[in-house]
């Protein structure tokens, strides 16, 4: 008697279905790589060409040609960089003394998060237009990366905060009384076991910064203009130059891809944290 | 090896956590050199008392002195106590050659001098073939040696351990109890051990307090405080079983149980009272109290024999073991120097002859 192995039907469905989910989640960029390797006009072409002689030009002309956004690069990573950097050396001390001291505002903290997340960001355009043009702050680093961080601090408290609660109170007392003060106890005995948690903050906090659009092309745009603004010059109203648009938006995609396999195992330890041990938290 | 620093004087402490009172004015006095238990059910106290000496809590009422010193609202890190935590609190990043040296290292002593102190602790509780390893790579009991080495590298005027051996299974526990005391014995300074478990108290102190309810109830030798509970909680909480307390009154120079005439020449009072007796000083007989024996437990060398006597329940203890039906009508005596005298309203033990004066 020959039976099929038992779930392997099922096995085959849920192999489709996540070959769909791929494929829905893949297409964009593979079509953009696609594009970033024709000509301009063929491009254009329809039907669209399957087979085609592949050319690097497009990056190079990205790079390079009038419309270069090599200056937004570097733009983009000094605001992506400052804003991390600052995110960090604030949020930590932050989140430290959220998990340590009874603070009134503990328990808001969570909501105030949630709330800077989930806002639509275009409800805040115009006020902080306003804000940043009264004293003087448009299209400056300074003022950008303000912004920023009013976002990506919030943000990385609450995440630092769970790390933080994760650590036994009795691990800084016995530092506490191995004489070690309090920045002591900080700096060797707790910083070092969120090692992880940082760096998972770090690349959540620089990945949004880098991708951020819609605040950069308001209230930056002409001194400060990100990647992700300068992209656009590639659309104008006579036409689109959809080769050099996909070639520009891989090259800003670079970063994030390269971080992203790179902390993918912290990113997902990360995501988990608090899965298991969280449970008593508030 | 008679030491002469290390004297901890508590002067009225009191703690308070929001509304609730914590610690009711401990005063206590613990000699230099001391092993000394502090015991007690959890929440009675002991552990805050023993932060209160660390410097890990600020009292809110009353004084802390070491050596004469007010340490009342001195930071941990400047009253030279070393201290093993109830989960050890090892530093998982380090090494346990880091572990044991951060103390040192806090303290700027120097590199080379670090190396060989950090050696000579591990030694003393050997360790030292796993000076490389990280904590998350030892057994309970390894951790808990690395706490003890972290400890004493510091050569620190008081050792705090705070319930040191409620982590390991029962036969380390036996093992590391020995050896905590040799340890004791060995560098002489002055220990301070919060326990809920009395027996570890008894083997192991030198003197004991007994906490309840954020007040010390008792303090003494384990002997006196075995021997003499001075109230009734202290008497049901110290002994393995605890002491029976079983309420009867005290008529015409006799304590009458439902029963029983137990004669009690120059007996103290009259009206109510509670008789304590230890459960191996109780044992069957012809004339006693007349009771039901509800249930048996082998223990091996000995037996405990659970006995209803109106309403209450006598244990006894017989030094062999034997058969019996549970069900069978008893009769429990005892003797009348075997048995303490408790009154009901303060739950005091009444004096009522010339104890023999163990008592501190």
């Amino acid at each position: 008697m020959t039976r099929p192995r038992p779930g392997a039907a099922r096995r085959i469905a849920l192999t489709l279905v996540a070959a769909a989910i791929l494929f829905v989640w893949a297409f964009p960029v593979l079509w953009a790589v696609v594009v970033s390797l024709k000509s301009e006009s063929e491009v254009l072409a329809w039907p669209p060409s399957v087979f085609f002689e592949p050319t690097l030009r497009n990056f190079r002309d990205a790079l390079t040609g009038n419309l270069s956004i090599a200056s937004s690069l570097v733009t983009s990573t000094v605001l992506a960089t400052a804003t991390t950097a600052l995110t960090i050396v604030l949020a930590v001390p932050a989140a430290y003394a959220f998990a340590r001291l009874r603070l009134p505002a503990r328990s808001g903290l969570g909501f105030y998060t949630l709330v800077t997340q989930m806002i639509p960001p275009v409800g805040l355009v115009i006020p902080y237009y306003l804000i940043l043009n009264r004293i003087g702050m448009l299209d400056t680093y300074s003022g950008m990366v303000a912004v920023y961080l009013t976002f990506s601090l919030p943000f990385a408290i609450w995440l630092m905060v769970s790390y933080l609660e994760d650590i036994p109170r009795e691990m800084e007392e016995a530092a506490y009384l191995d004489k070690a003060s309090r920045l002591q106890a900080l700096w060797h005995v707790i910083l070092p076991q969120v090692r992880g948690g940082i760096g998972v903050t770090t690349v959540f906090v620089f990945l949004n910064a880098w991708n951020e659009f819609l605040f950069a092309v308001q209230l930056g745009g002409n001194r400060v203009r990100p990647v992700t603004v300068a992209m656009h010059n590639f659309v104008s109203i006579e036409q689109t130059l959809w080769a050099k648009l996909a070639a520009a938006a891989l090259i800003a995609m670079l970063p994030v891809i390269v971080i992203g396999i790179l902390a993918q195992r912290q990113i997902v330890k990360g995501l988990t944290v608090g899965a298991v041990k969280g449970g008593g938290r508030r | 090896m008679t030491a002469t620093t290390g004297e901890v004087r508590l002067e009225a402490i009191v703690k308070d956590y929001g509304t609730f009172r914590a610690l009711k004015g401990i005063d206590l006095r613990i000699a230099p050199g001391e092993f000394f238990a502090l015991l007690g059910p959890s929440g009675s106290g002991k552990s805050t008392t023993l932060r209160v000496i660390a410097g890990l809590e600020i009292p809110d009422g009353g004084r802390m002195l070491v050596d004469g010193a007010d340490m009342t609202f001195a930071p941990p890190g400047e009253r030279n106590v070393a201290m093993v935590f109830q989960n050890y609190a090892l530093y998982p990043h380090m090494t346990l050659a880091q572990n044991i040296g951060f103390p040192l290292r806090m303290d700027g002593v120097a590199r080379t001098e670090i190396a060989a102190r950090v050696r000579e602790a591990a030694a003393k509780v050997r360790i030292d073939h796993l000076l490389a390893r990280r904590p998350g790579q030892l057994s309970g009991g390894q951790q808990q040696r690395v706490a003890l080495a972290r400890a004493i590298v510091r050569r620190p005027r008081l050792f705090l351990l705070d319930e040191p051996l409620s982590n390991l299974d029962a036969q380390l526990r036996l093992e590391t109890r020995i050896e905590l005391k040799r340890l004791h014995a060995a560098l002489g300074v002055t220990t301070i051990y919060v326990t809920h478990d009395q027996e570890e108290a008894m083997t192991i102190a030198d003197r004991m307090a007994v906490f309840r309810e954020g007040e010390i109830m008792q303090i003494g030798t384990p002997e006196a405080v075995f021997g003499l509970p001075d109230t009734l909680d202290v008497a049901a909480f110290i002994g393995s079983p605890p002491m029976n307390l079983i309420p009867a009154r005290i008529e015409d120079g006799a304590v009458v149980f439902p029963g029983w005439r137990l004669p009690f020449p120059g007996a103290p009072v009259r009206g109510a009272v509670v008789v304590g007796v230890r459960p191996g000083r109780v044992h069957l007989a012809e004339d006693g109290i007349p009771g039901r024996l509800i249930l048996t437990e082998n223990l091996g060398e000995t037996m405990l024999l659970n006995v209803e006597i109106d309403g209450a329940l006598v244990k006894l203890r017989l030094s062999e073991v034997r058969r019996f039906a549970e069900g069978d009508a008893v009769r429990i005596a005892f003797d009348r120097d075997d048995v303490l005298l408790f009154d009901p309203e303060t739950r005091r033990r009444i004096d009522w002859r010339d104890n023999p004066g163990q008592a501190a």
